[in-house]
């Protein structure tokens, strides 16, 4: 192996084995060794996100000027989105060429090239180093060999695509195009989303939650439990078990498409059922969870493009959640809320209100979190038990209602293909 | 020569380092480096690079441009112009004159 050369990524040892036997039920059995085992994690980083797979990065909007940048993970590699001297969005890695440091630090910021602290390897806005100090010594002594080439050492700058205002990239050289990647289905999702308009950048939520990434993924692909879990919903009944629903593996049952329609509060046999539901209690401001018209369909939902993204619409909030796994039991969770360029003013002010049903607080979002939590403590306790997703069958077929474990059943028939398992 | 400008005197040519070429006094509290060149002529710019923190008095002189030792930008020594990146803001020249072997640079930099 020629070591003169730094570009690509570093994976040339050998593919992980996994000691380990997948329950023989299949994909409606999901083994807790899936959340906790260290090989399995290191495999699914190297597999996934240095993979075949688009990741998501970032919103165009996040980099208005040359030089502006932002700090990202895809899986356990740091990156940086910036936009370069050309007014083109580059997705570099976050590791210099030298000893492997994050040469930047900051999670957004505005710079003319970067330096690495450790001994200043200095980078353009595209990767390319441009100098290493005492090149020729110091006082006539030392310095890099005379054939020492800066070209050789630049940091690694990954493919990325722009859709929509929405940037993306992958490690692989092998990865299909971003649009064949999505299919069409996903696709459609996120051109609902990013119509084309210009976006303005509302803010961000982070949270660090302790439980495996595939648990935040599996509960956005889980509308099952949103009409028990989320009291919030349930007091005001804004979201029920009878509500119009569709679940759409695609992808191969890595992405899905998940659609709610909001056809406002009544009362059915349904929501008669659940003891929560609390017909003396009112929201006392409506606006709150009332969206203002928009894009002719009263939707909730959205798509998770595999591995670690969702696009979605909640009320008139519009967000990006974005997943960066922290080792095999934690994963931080990131929103990125957004509006169109042409919103009016009330406009923006309903999608910052909308937003306080997400986030770390959100009405919603904050049962979400700490349920896995809870699920985390409780498989890393009996890393031999089986959990079971039957809701709604033990087919990966799109169905047409919302009380369904359909689209985990599709990830994990996914997932044990791409994974051996 | 007879002009109004504030003529200091910084050093004297045998101060400049064969080896180097380069020589960084301090100007009323400003680094300065001093540069002579193949053709012995005598130079002067603002020391400090106008990229990174490094003293131009320890670069590199090749075909009258100063190679900053940190990220190896160079400058024009007789312009100041940035000529290679990372370097893109020019750094400051001061005007030089030398009488028998003293070196002399005027406060009122171009």
């Amino acid at each position: 192996m020629n070591c003169n050369h730094s570009q690509g990524p570093t994976v040339v040892e050998a593919p992980i084995k996994i000691n380990r036997r997948w329950p023989e039920q299949g994909f409606t059995r999901i083994p807790a060794w899936v959340y906790t085992d260290e090989d399995i994690y290191k495999k699914e980083m190297q597999v996934f996100f240095a993979g075949d797979t688009w990741n998501y990065v970032g919103l165009e909007c996040e980099v208005p000027e040359v030089g502006s940048f932002k700090r990202q993970w895809i899986g356990d590699r740091p990156v940086i989105m910036v936009r370069n001297e050309e007014g083109d969005i580059a997705v570099i890695e976050n590791r210099c060429a030298h000893k492997g440091a994050q040469i930047c630090w900051e999670n957004t910021g505005k710079v003319t090239d970067f330096t690495c602290p450790y001994h200043q390897w200095n980078y353009d806005l595209n990767g390319n180093l441009q100098g290493v100090p005492f090149r020729r010594g110091a006082l006539g002594k030392g310095g890099m060999p005379k054939d020492f080439d800066p070209k050789q050492w630049s940091i690694k700058r990954l493919r990325s695509v722009n859709r929509g205002g929405s940037i993306w990239a992958t490690f692989s050289d092998t990865a299909p195009s971003f649009e064949d990647y999505c299919g069409p289905e996903v696709l459609a999702e996120i051109d609902h989303m990013l119509p084309g308009k210009k976006l303005t950048l509302l803010g961000y939520s982070r949270q660090l939650i302790p439980s495996n990434w595939k648990m935040y993924l599996e509960n956005l692909k889980d509308p099952y439990h949103a009409t028990l879990l989320h009291s919030f919903y349930i007091t005001f009944g804004l979201w029920r078990a009878d509500s119009k629903s569709e679940c759409i593996p695609t992808g191969g049952g890595a992405h899905s498409v998940m659609v709610s329609h909001n056809e406002g509060k009544k009362k059915t046999e349904a929501t008669a059922e659940m003891e929560r539901f609390r017909d003396d209690l009112q929201i006392l401001d409506a606006e709150t969870v009332t969206p203002r018209k928009e894009f002719n369909r009263g939707r909730v939902g959205g798509a998770w493009i595999f591995p670690a993204a969702q696009f979605g619409i909640q009320a008139n909030s519009l967000k990006t959640r974005h997943v960066i796994p922290r080792g095999p039991d934690a994963h931080e969770l990131v929103f990125t809320y957004y509006g169109y360029e042409d919103d009016d003013e009330e406009m923006t002010r309903l999608r910052l209100k909308h937003a306080n049903l997400l986030g770390p607080a959100g009405f919603v979002s904050m049962d979400d979190s700490e349920m896995l939590k809870q699920v985390q403590s409780g498989v890393t306790g009996y890393p031999d038990s089986v959990s079971v997703v039957e809701m709604g069958g033990r087919d990966t077929e799109p169905t047409d209602y919302m009380v369904s474990e359909v689209l985990v059943r599709a990830f994990y028939k996914f997932y044990r293909e791409a994974m051996e398992l | 020569m007879n002009d109004s400008r504030n003529w200091v005197q910084v050093a004297y040519t045998g101060d400049i380092s064969p080896d180097t070429g380069t020589l960084k006094v301090m100007v009323g509290g400003e680094p300065v480096c001093l540069y002579r060149l193949d053709d012995d002529s005598i130079h002067a710019t603002a020391d400090r690079c106008t990229h990174g923190n490094a003293s131009l008095s320890e670069g590199y002189i090749e075909d009258g441009l100063i190679e900053c030792p940190l990220h190896q930008g160079c400058f024009d020594i007789r312009t100041g112009e940035a000529v290679t990146a990372p370097c893109k803001i020019p750094v400051k020249v001061y005007p030089v004159k030398v009488e028998g072997d003293a070196i002399y640079i005027a406060g009122d930099a171009s």
